[in-house]
């Protein structure tokens, strides 16, 4: 999947973040393309997850800018709410609500936000809970789940904002081996109906195979940046080498 | 010695005065938590408000004056015996000429909202660990759904913050229930207040108190019990 000249749906310019004496991120630019999949890698403490959650203000950038859809997130008067809408986020944790059944999950975004209709939002949750196999658990709550059903959920859930980009921190990271598999399916069907995803991931299998890019954080910057063949057959930057020396 | 003969014959004579002063022991006891509840949701917003970094300088100097009165307040509730509280409020109010038209019933309702003010205090806390200790990401989930603080308050926090309140409210009150035994003090007619009338009258020192005693113990047990059953079919639900 080629993005070259395809528009860009989000602008990072020398995004840069600190928290208290730390700074984590140290001026990322980069620009991600409606329709592709961007894995981003690094080792723990590069600052990969930080510039995941800045891109959706779960983290308040202290510098830089991010433009979403011609919006600046960055900017006070921007309304974040409306737009985080359109930009699905998947943790490593699930946080699935707790005290709401799968389906109503699935529901409460496009219900309360949307202001959608119960009948529709219930079929589009179940038309959802189908594309992830799940759509007999509806009535279940979260914690009669596994991890990997879970993780289903909430990327089920995600889906029914109908967002133009998808977010994914590290979700495979919280899941018994066994259930990896499951949800790295559910991402590879997405990435192949041609859902912008930028996934922070320590499955280099997933990136070498899924991602149109592969993107590698460490010490507050992105050291190197590439197609994954190129990328994982010849790096060029030595800490990537060592990076990839140690997980590969 | 304790005589179960007298403890017979005062409750043959006096039993009605001493189920007045229940009644009165369990409405008051279950008002102020109410009040206590409502001060406590209060209380609890004022200490979690967070001063933002970009915030117009006025509305953030606010903020931090509600804040510090919010734990001021809390911190000196709870550091000083409820005893003291109803003595400074009672007498505070009525010398002050705070009074209605009935002295019973000003004695009733500065007492209550003697008690009241105590409970928020703790109540307060209680809110606050119960909101704290529903998990982060839950927060950050319900944003990133695009629901704004407060849509994600309403319909994910508060939720799973009641169900961490709620025995700890029900506590409070079995908690309160013996602690309004001290607004006999100023006069209120609740248990222990009876009970004390009914010594004075009889001339009988201990019988009467024992009345009170297992009337106390009745309700507070039944209660406490009854509450642990009921957190152990919640802690076992999966709604959480």
């Amino acid at each position: 999947m080629s993005h070259a000249n395809q528009e860009v749906l989000i602008q990072v310019k020398d995004l840069r973040k600190h928290f208290k004496h730390v700074e984590v991120l140290k001026g990322i630019d980069i620009d991600i393309h409606k329709g592709e999949v961007v894995a981003v890698i690094g080792p723990s403490g590069s600052g990969k997850s930080t510039f995941l959650r800045c891109l959706n203000l779960l983290e308040q950038p202290t510098g830089g800018r991010i433009i979403f859809e011609g919006s600046d997130l960055t900017n006070k008067n921007t309304n974040i709410n409306q737009l985080r809408q359109k930009m699905g986020m998947v943790f490593q944790s699930f946080n699935l609500f707790a005290n709401m059944t799968v389906l109503k999950n699935l529901t409460i975004g496009p219900m309360k936000i949307k202001g959608m209709k119960q009948e529709e939002a219930e079929k589009l949750a179940m038309q959802l809970l189908g594309r992830v196999g799940l759509a007999d658990r509806a009535d279940a709550y979260p914690i009669q789940m596994s991890g990997g059903q879970q993780q289903r959920v909430a990327i089920a859930r995600a889906l029914a904002m109908q967002p133009d980009v998808m977010l994914f921190d590290e979700p495979t990271s919280a899941l018994d081996p066994e259930m990896v598999r499951e949800v790295l399916d559910v991402m590879k069907q997405l990435a192949s109906e041609h859902m912008t995803m930028v996934v922070v991931t320590h499955e280099m299998g997933f990136a070498r195979e899924v991602a149109d890019r592969v993107v590698f954080i460490d010490e507050g910057v992105i050291q190197e940046e590439g197609a994954p063949e190129k990328f994982f057959s010849n790096p060029k930057n030595q800490r990537l080498k060592d990076f990839l020396s140690k997980v590969l | 010695m304790i005589s179960a003969e007298k403890i017979v014959k005062i409750w043959e004579s006096y039993s009605a005065f001493y189920w007045k002063g229940l009644t009165n022991t369990l409405w008051i006891a279950a008002l102020a938590v109410v009040l206590g509840l409502v001060l406590g949701l209060l209380i609890a917003s004022g200490r979690m408000m967070t001063v933002k970094k970009d915030e117009n300088v006025i509305i953030a100097i606010i903020k931090s004056i509600v804040k510090f009165i919010c734990i001021a307040y809390v911190e000196v509730l709870r550091a000083t015996p409820l005893l003291v509280q109803v003595f400074v409020i009672y007498y505070g109010a009525t010398t002050a000429g705070l009074k209605l038209p009935d002295a019973t019933m000003t004695r009733m309702m500065w007492g209550l909202i003697a008690v009241a003010l105590n409970s928020g205090a703790y109540l307060s806390e209680v809110i606050r660990s119960g909101i704290g200790a529903v998990p982060g990401g839950q927060m950050e989930a319900a944003r990133c759904v695009g629901m704004n603080h407060w849509q994600a308050m309403r319909y994910v926090i508060l939720p799973q913050a009641v169900r961490n309140i709620l025995p700890a409210l029900c506590n409070e009150f079995v908690t309160i229930i013996k602690e309004t035994s001290v607004l006999s003090m100023v006069g209120i007619s609740e248990l222990m207040f009876q009970a004390q009338s009914v010594a004075s009258t009889t001339y009988i020192f201990v019988e009467p108190y024992i009345i009170a005693a297992i009337m106390y113990f009745i309700i507070v047990f039944t209660l406490s019990k009854l509450i642990s059953v009921f957190e152990r079919r919640m802690s076992r639900s999966v709604t959480r």
